[in-house]
């Protein structure tokens, strides 16, 4: 019997060792201009509809493939061309509202709308006339009608990303048939409209009907992937939507075969679960418009799932880049390494302590009633030491934020008067003692603040990944005599303890910027219902002006106005920020050289991508 | 063996089967939000109702614009066609094509793991039983000492690290054209236990100790017994004595150990096939689970547990099988 045993084990073992060559690890022996790119996920898609495909790399590849018809500069707060040459705001009857050097005049934007009875602003469009899409067929402003058309016809596209991206669109489906046309283009009643296009226009050329708010054009711009129309309009009908549960064979096809119009085509046939391969497309349109723009002939994403393996594949040479945020703690393995480039690039994502100000009636209690004034979130505002945290939860990589939380690299827009936390931190403790004692004097024999012979003692709810941060505040909110702790904060925080006022404070990650304001301001100020306004602030000076900046016409007055929104969100120490993460990401550069370090964006960036060229040997 | 043993067993087995499946359907749900809210919140200038439109949209996407009670009766329904749903994957594939695509791939760790760890661990304990007191005993239990400190996935990494990465022996991952070049060939086997060994030796390590430890004090509880001392006093040879009388009889507990140990073999290399990116069901329930895809998850866990409760059938119905005292008991 144990001869049989040892026979069965040695087959086994043997099986190993006849599997035994060498390993192969591609592109050590790639001589080509292909860079090998490691993504950290639980695995691949295989199918880019780019509307559906959402997660994980998807969006990536889809926005390689596809482009949208413009995209959006957060620094300059501009559009930039893409599938679009050129956009402007036209009155109701389609006279351009441009000043005399071509810039948007929004001063007559909002003399001509303001007045105006029309619940929209007209926009047109310029397409640009060299674009094909990646089969060979032309792009016209046909594809984009039938992209923003069958977004909003839940009839044949029964999907809610399509129908909120096209929300700020007044062109709309009822069953199937449409109630109010806002898309407008030659073959689509342009010139009946009073919106003149010619002939040789007619590829080029549509206006769009959007809600009366400068925001509205925004998810339109640069968010919704342009579809081919002859790809799917044969193949897409009210019994086989483009969302289908059960989508044919043929639909299925092209989703494992995009064809879009990006700077990159998919290669299927060298895609998997496990690798996908994207190949330059050479009739790029904007493949001119910059020295090295796309000289990468072909890009390989390989997955790893485990990001400890993923980057010693980067530091064996398995892989060119990571793409993927490295922690901190991993930076002394780079260290004296010169064929690896760290990028710590500035991080847009802010972390705030959230402090329950106004919990529902039933969740009230005398400890929640103090956090509802405002001097005691001051004193807590002030006891935060965000040079400490940077120091010690990101070791050093990371940077203080304002109260007011727009990052101070948006240098047009950043209001330094809300800045009002950042003094010496020994007069802060002062006053933050002095406004506790004003409120809550007593204290116990270990020093901290008692409310009715009670310690006041509030939880903080986190992952269990914020346990750092939780106990550096603890130490530092102990210097003025309020006890903090963790409380892990489950796997679905916001149906436990968030919407139904069942926490004290948390912690909430928040990016305010231009292209979001709109959107996000509301969401975390205003709205009170299911919303990231976790602690259900109810302040009518912030909504106002929120909601004036929304709706304002005037762009220039718009950006007055979030400089004092900044000023109101400083004042209400509602949201009071820690810190800032750098992205650390990594490259190597003994096949590539020309990597660009861009705010908020690990090394593979579409930056990076311009940039790059392949090392000659 | 009684038959009304066996039937009271099945029926057992069928109504742990219906209590998991319920649990399957339900625990998920306490956890989620409306996915309405989750995959889209409230864009641009869009008002309430807009909204509302929105979120029942995506309620009807994903299957939960009914009530919860009918959301569990089309459950059940599509089970009994043996419909474990759709995904909510790109392309909707059915949850079965995505389990039996991974199905093999976890097979080929998990039966090699077992495999490997039942013969060697059969070999280590029979020696350390019979050499007791020695060296060889003395090493099986410093190693179940150092293994109990050493999880599975920790030896993972170091073997990755240093077979894999550094001296290179093995795959430090899984060749991620493995899978979909895979053909039935003999070169496309040989890749598959190339790329394999590492995982099957990481996952092996702890089993192939606990296999020893249970062979070993099997065998020596056995080597006490009247028969085995009857055999010495007889005469036989070590040999006949080890493999004829002691090993045979010390094999009753290691048989119900493989036995439970099959539940385990679906679900029980999740962190392995991580690291190694291995593309077998545990790393599919990862996806699942990080995407949210609801179906999946309760259809992976749902064939996890229908195996666990098939092998616990199994097991007690060999076990009786082997043991007749327990159906005699059951009689009583």
């Amino acid at each position: 019997m144990l001869k049989k045993i040892m026979s069965l084990t040695l087959v086994f073992i043997s099986l190993f060792l006849v599997g035994c060559s060498s390993n192969e690890y591609e592109r050590r022996d790639d001589a080509s201009n292909t860079l090998y790119v490691g993504s950290v996920g639980a695995s691949f898609p295989t199918s880019f509809m780019p509307w559906l495909s959402r997660d994980g790399i998807a969006p990536t590849i889809s926005s390689m493939v596809y482009n949208t018809l413009f995209t959006y500069d957060d620094n300059t707060g501009t559009f930039v061309e893409s599938i679009g040459k050129e956009w402007y705001y036209v009155s109701p009857e389609g006279d351009p509202i441009l000043t005399t050097e071509g810039n948007i005049d929004y001063d007559e934007l909002e003399a001509v709308y303001s007045g105006s009875d029309e619940s929209y602003l007209v926009v047109k469009i310029i397409i640009h006339d060299d674009i094909f899409w990646h089969d060979g067929e032309k792009l016209t402003v046909e594809d984009i009608y039938y992209t923003f058309d069958i977004g909003t016809n839940n009839a044949l596209s029964n999907h809610a990303g399509s129908l909120a991206w096209t929300a700020d669109l007044q062109h709309s489906y009822s069953n199937g048939v449409m109630t109010r046309q806002g898309i407008f283009t030659y073959d689509h009643g342009a010139n009946e409209r009073g919106y003149n296009i010619t002939e040789e226009e007619k590829d080029t050329v549509m206006y769009l009907h959007v809600n009366k708010v400068l925001g509205a054009i925004t998810s339109l711009f640069s968010t919704i992937l342009i579809l081919p129309e002859h790809i799917w309009e044969p193949i897409v009908t009210v019994d086989n939507q483009l969302n289908s549960k059960e989508p044919t064979a043929e639909t299925l096809y092209q989703y494992q075969h995009p064809v879009g119009s990006g700077g990159y085509k998919l290669d299927p046939e060298n895609s998997n679960a496990q690798v996908i391969t994207l190949v330059r497309y050479d009739e790029y349109h904007l493949k001119d418009g910059l020295d090295y723009l796309y000289k990468v002939e072909k890009i390989k994403f390989m997955l790893f799932q485990e990001q400890n393996v993923a980057i010693y594949a980067l530091l064996k040479g398995h892989i060119d880049i990571l793409d993927s945020t490295v922690s901190s703690n991993y930076l002394s393995l780079f260290d004296d390494r010169e064929d690896i480039f760290v990028s710590n690039a500035d991080g847009i994502f802010t972390q705030t302590l959230v402090i329950n100000l106004n919990p529902a009636t039933s969740e009230k209690n005398a400890l929640r009633d103090l956090l509802g004034i405002s001097d005691f979130r001051r004193a807590i505002a002030l006891a935060i030491n965000q040079e400490e945290l940077v120091s010690f939860v990101l070791n050093g990589a990371g940077k203080t934020v304002s109260a007011g939380l727009l990052s101070e690299n948006l240098t047009d827009f950043y209001n330094p008067d809300a800045d009002i936390l950042r003094f010496d931190l020994e007069e802060r403790i002062l006053e933050a003692n002095s406004l506790l004692d004003a409120i809550v004097p007593d204290k116990d024999h270990e020093g901290y603040r008692l409310l009715a012979g009670e310690r006041i003692k509030y939880t903080i709810l986190g992952t269990p990944g914020e346990q750092d941060v939780i106990s550096r505040l603890q130490v530092q909110l102990q210097k003025i005599g309020i006890e903090v702790e963790f409380k892990a904060k489950g796997s679905s925080p916001e149906r436990t303890y968030i919407f139904n006022s069942k926490f004290d404070m948390t912690l909430q990650g928040v990016i305010f910027s231009l292209e979001n304001a709109d959107i996000m301001y509301r969401a975390h100020f205003v709205t009170l219902s299911q919303s990231s306004n976790y602690g259900r602030l109810t302040d009518s000076v912030l909504s106002a002006k929120i909601n004036e900046m929304r709706l304002s016409l005037n762009l220039n007055y718009k950006y007055e106005l979030l400089q004092e929104i900044q000023e109101l969100i400083a004042l209400n120490y509602y949201k009071i920020p820690l810190y800032t993460s750098n992205i650390i990401s990594v490259a190597r550069t003994d096949r590539y050289e020309g990597y660009i370090v861009v705010e908020g964006s690990t090394i593979f960036n579409t930056d990076t991508l311009q940039n790059l060229r392949r090392v000659e040997g | 063996m009684q038959k009304s043993f066996i039937i009271k067993r099945i029926i057992y087995a069928i109504f742990i089967f219906f209590v998991v499946l319920t649990l399957n359907f339900f625990i998920p749900r306490l956890g989620v939000d409306d996915p309405a809210e989750r995959y889209y919140p409230p864009q641009g200038n869009m008002s309430d109702i807009e909204y509302e439109i929105i979120k029942q949209v995506t309620r009807e996407q994903y299957g939960f614009d009914v009530s919860t009670f009918k959301q569990y009766t089309n459950y059940v329904e599509g089970l009994l066609r043996f419909d474990l749903g759709t995904s909510f994957r790109t392309g909707n594939p059915k949850v079965s094509t995505l389990i039996a695509e991974r199905l093999p791939w976890t097979l080929v760790l998990s039966v090699s793991n077992l495999v490997i760890s039942l013969c060697i661990g059969l070999i280590f304990g029979t020696v350390a039983a019979w050499k007791r007191g020695r060296w060889q005993d003395s090493l099986l239990l410093n190693l179940s000492t150092i293994s109990v400190a050493l999880p599975a996935f920790f030896i993972a990494l170091i073997l990755s690290f240093y077979f894999g990465f550094e001296l290179e022996l093995f795959p430090a991952y899984t060749n991620p054209n493995m899978v979909s070049q895979f053909d039935w060939s003999w070169e496309a086997i040989k890749v598959v236990f190339f790329n394999a060994a590492l995982p099957i030796i990481s996952m092996s390590i702890g089993g192939i100790i606990g296999y020893s430890q249970r062979t070993r004090n099997s065998v020596i509880a056995v080597t006490n017994e009247d028969f085995v001392l009857t055999a010495r006093a007889k005469g036989l040879s070590q040999n006949k004595v080890l493999f004829k009388h002691t090993l045979r009889n010390a094999m009753l507990p290691i048989v119900t150990a493989v036995g439970m140990s099959l539940s385990g073999l679906i679900g029980g290399a999740v962190i392995i096939e991580q690291i190694f990116n291995w593309n077998g069901m545990g790393t599919l329930f990862l996806e699942a689970n990080n995407t949210n895809d609801y179906p999946l998850m309760m259809g992976i866990m749902l064939f996890m547990s229908t195996i666990a409760i098939l092998a616990n059938l199994i097991v007690e119905l060999t076990y009786s099988l082997l043991d007749p005292r327990i159906t005699v008991g059951e009689k009583r």
